[in-house]
């Protein structure tokens, strides 16, 4: 959740907010207070025994867990960074493809009115299949190998990238182009000069929807035909009955996905400095 | 208002895609250019669909998927919204909310299934789970946000005529911050339908994605690209009457 | 040396509406504008303002009758006739340098000579200190004095000006008014400039061409000759105002 330094606000909540305020503590020491109580409760209530330890691992055993996977692995031999770079080269490999066929076509069709009318509908249900819904027939088709999953970040990656690309340059306010245009430019210097440089915070919003869309994919995909990365881990773990390491699995997960979703959003403020909000594109 | 003509020109030119992918397609499948075997083309498709499934059967998987998702939509859903206007309107709970809730967001859904399956075993629940977590998170984004990001002056303005408390909270705060709720809707149902596809894929005795696992299990392709046909139209349309009928229409001073 | 504009019986009809009045933007417009004069267009919203400036600009066609720049027909945009619009379009991924030097960068032109160009044009819109700012940095006057700039930047002889005031507050705005005669004596161009402010108008320009809409045609014509600056609260001035007012209400 993002922080309250969105300027004075009026607290329309109860005095104890207003107080709080007025010490200026920062937030986020709020939301690990409550992680910290949280996982105090737990420790707690796996102690007295109100919830079973088999069930719900204490965090004590999770950081005992969290060690040992880390050196020794699960299975055994299979480290955490076995998992880790197993996960993050499917969907690099996947999420590249997607984005090297499809920002190119993306723009080839957002510059054209009638491609983009014809393939408006293809793309718009293409889009709608569900890429989980594709594995059969991906094994199918390439059996139960790297390439299947691959090939499944790629597809889920490949609609939103295209559709954002497509709006990208149907976006490029036409002001744009008439002042290029007054200002002498020719047909090729409007479209890398100022199409381009127009287009790229749009795309840039839709590589960072497809990332979360990648991680996603790859997850699911991992849980069969494959012992290694975060998604066979955590489904590993559980033929074992090893919630703890499931548990573990998750955390993770939940790491790479919050670094994943985060570095485009650095790499755009980078890249993209004249950018002044950089608003989520939600589909 | 619009050319007749104009409108029929697009008209045909969305078709035209369609038609020529189609075109290619069969194509492709009546030149054997790919083993037909795997890669079955659209009129064995609609063959399957006319004979080989009875739309008896097919409607009673759609039927289970539908249930699934919708309830599992309406529990995350519900929850994802009380909790996001519980916490927007008090920002102390709102700070401390935002841990927990800051962590378990980046899991995927489908990442709960191995604990799921280990709290609510193999039945309906552990699916219902998933899904609901598929909709919490945006929900509970979308709502937090919209929420925090009402303009301040709408609260002067409402409490200049004698309102406050409660009254403020659900006749300025909520409507102000439906758009956003709404938003987070869409998005919560898309992840949700996805979750439930992946939830019947990996595990399930009916429903579409079960339908597709079939199609594979007996070996019979043109099933599973039925089923994922079935999948994607299913997407659509919900996608569809959500945005188009429901949104446009209850929230047309902000989407129409 | 300038050229004239010759605009000749232009009429233009849009193809989107079917109802025959609606459709017809402008109705046998007639029009010479001479080199280095500062000509006002002014009329209430729909009288085809900014339809003739974007044919004279050349991004648009008239259905009949011609426009001619010296010896020239006009069927398509040219740096010749620099282009400032009312929202600026400034480039957000450009500095304010960068901007100004587009034109040139497009032409060929060597770094050197057009950053040396492109300074020297700062400074004559008074935004020195501002080149490495990007345009979301700069405030609604001083973008506007970018794109005074930029479209300066290809040495046009005209310079046709599409309401570039109307998005500022009254004080910029009249600081922006003084700024673009002191860069328009200093440059001597031909401007066209469309405006619905009566007052901005009388202040700046030369002549006065009051456009009525529906159909767009020319309604009448005010020769200013108060020398400059000319005081608003002049009786000159303000009886002026009144006639212009008459003819467009």
């Amino acid at each position: 959740m993002p922080s309250s330094s969105d300027g004075p606000r009026p607290t329309f909540g109860p005095r104890l907010a207003r107080r709080a305020r007025s010490f200026r503590v920062p937030d986020w020491v709020y939301g690990l207070a409550a992680v910290l109580f949280l996982l105090g409760l737990w420790e707690f209530a796996v102690a007295q025994e109100w919830i079973s330890a088999f069930r719900f691992p204490p965090p004590s055993k999770l950081a005992r867990t969290f060690e040992a996977l880390l050196e020794r692995g699960f299975p055994r031999g299979i480290t955490t960074d076995v998992h880790l770079k197993a996960t993050l080269q499917r969907i690099l490999q996947g999420y590249s493809a997607a984005a090297v066929l499809a920002i190119p076509l993306g723009l080839f069709i957002g510059s054209s009115p009638y491609l983009d009318r014809a393939s408006m509908p293809v793309i718009t249900f293409a889009r709608s299949v569900a890429t989980i819904s594709l594995l059969p027939l991906a094994v199918a088709w390439f059996g139960v190998g790297e390439f299947t999953r691959i090939f499944l970040i790629a597809y889920g990656c490949f609609w939103i990238i295209l559709t954002n690309a497509v709006e990208a340059v149907k976006g490029v306010p036409r002001q744009y182009l008439f002042a290029a245009q007054s200002l002498g430019a020719s047909p090729a210097q409007i479209f890398f000069r100022v199409m381009l440089p127009a287009s790229l915070p749009r795309i840039f919003s839709g590589m960072r929807v497809a990332l979360g869309m990648a991680f996603l994919v790859i997850i699911a995909a991992e849980m069969v035909g494959t012992i290694t990365g975060l998604g066979a881990l955590i489904m590993e773990a559980r033929n074992f009955y090893r919630t703890d390491v499931t548990m573990v699995g998750m955390l993770f997960i939940a790491i790479i996905g919050f670094l994943l979703a985060h570095i485009l959003g650095w790499l755009e403020r980078i890249l993209l400095p004249w950018v002044s909000d950089l608003e989520e594109v939600q589909r | 208002m619009n050319e007749p003509r104009l409108f029929q020109r697009n008209l045909i030119a969305s078709w035209a895609g369609v038609i020529v992918v189609l075109l290619v397609w069969q194509v492709i499948n009546a030149l054997e250019l790919v083993n037909p075997g795997i890669f079955p083309g659209p009129l064995q498709i609609a063959d399957t669909a006319l004979h080989r499934f009875p739309l008896a059967d097919v409607l009673g998987h759609v039927r289970a998927s539908m249930q699934r998702v919708i309830f599992g939509f309406l529990i995350g859903g519900s929850l994802g919204m009380v909790l996001g206007i519980a916490s927007g309107w008090y920002r102390l709970l709102g700070k401390f909310l935002w841990g927990p809730i800051e962590i378990l967001r980046p899991i995927p859904p489908l990442a709960w299934i191995p604990i799921a399956l280990m709290w609510f075993g193999l039945g309906e629940q552990s699916k219902v789970f998933i899904i609901s977590l598929g909709a919490f998170f945006p929900v509970i984004t979308s709502t937090y946000s919209g929420m925090r990001r009402i303009d301040p002056m709408l609260f002067r303005a409402a409490q200049s005529v004698g309102l406050k408390g409660p009254r403020l909270l659900l006749k300025i705060a909520i409507p102000a911050a439906l758009p956003d709720i709404a938003v987070g809707i869409r998005v919560g149902w898309s992840l949700s339908f996805g979750s439930l596809v992946a939830a019947e894929v990996l595990a399930a005795n009916k429903g579409l994605g079960y339908m597709v696992m079939y199609g594979r299990e007996v070996g019979e392709v043109e099933v599973i690209v039925y089923g994922i046909i079935l999948i994607g139209l299913l997407n659509l349309l919900t996608d569809y009457l959500l945005y188009n009928v429901l949104f446009k229409r209850q929230l047309k001073w902000h989407f129409g | 040396m300038g050229k004239p504009i010759a605009i000749d019986h232009v009429t233009k009809r849009f193809k989107t509406n079917t109802e025959a009045d609606q459709g017809v933007a402008l109705e046998d417009v007639s029009l010479r504008i001479e080199p280095n004069e500062f000509v006002a267009i002014v009329g209430r919203s729909g009288c085809g303002k900014t339809t003739l400036l974007n044919m004279i600009a050349g991004f648009l066609q008239p259905t009949s009758g011609s426009i001619r720049v010296g010896d020239e027909a006009v069927n398509a945009p040219s740096p010749e006739r620099g282009m400032v619009f009312q929202q600026a379009a400034l480039f957000p991924w450009l500095t304010a340098l960068e901007n100004i030097e587009f034109g040139p960068r497009n032409q060929g032109v060597p770094k050197a000579q057009r950053r040396e160009q492109a300074r020297a044009l700062i400074e004559l819109v008074h935004l020195t200190g501002s080149e490495k700012k990007y345009p979301r940095e700069l405030s609604g006057g001083m973008q506007q004095r970018v794109a005074i700039a930029r479209a300066l930047a290809m040495d046009p002889d005209i310079l046709l000006m599409d309401e570039p005031f109307g998005a500022l507050d009254e004080l910029t705005r009249s600081e922006m008014q003084q700024e673009l005669l002191r860069i328009w004596e200093a440059e001597k161009k031909t401007v066209v400039f469309v405006t619905h402010s009566i007052s901005e108008a009388l202040f700046l320009s030369d002549r006065i061409v009051v456009l009525s809409p529906h159909p767009g045609r020319l309604r009448a014509e005010f020769r200013v000759a108060m020398p400059r600056p000319r005081a608003r609260a002049s009786q000159e001035f303000m009886s002026l105002y009144e006639e212009i007012h008459s003819a467009i209400f």
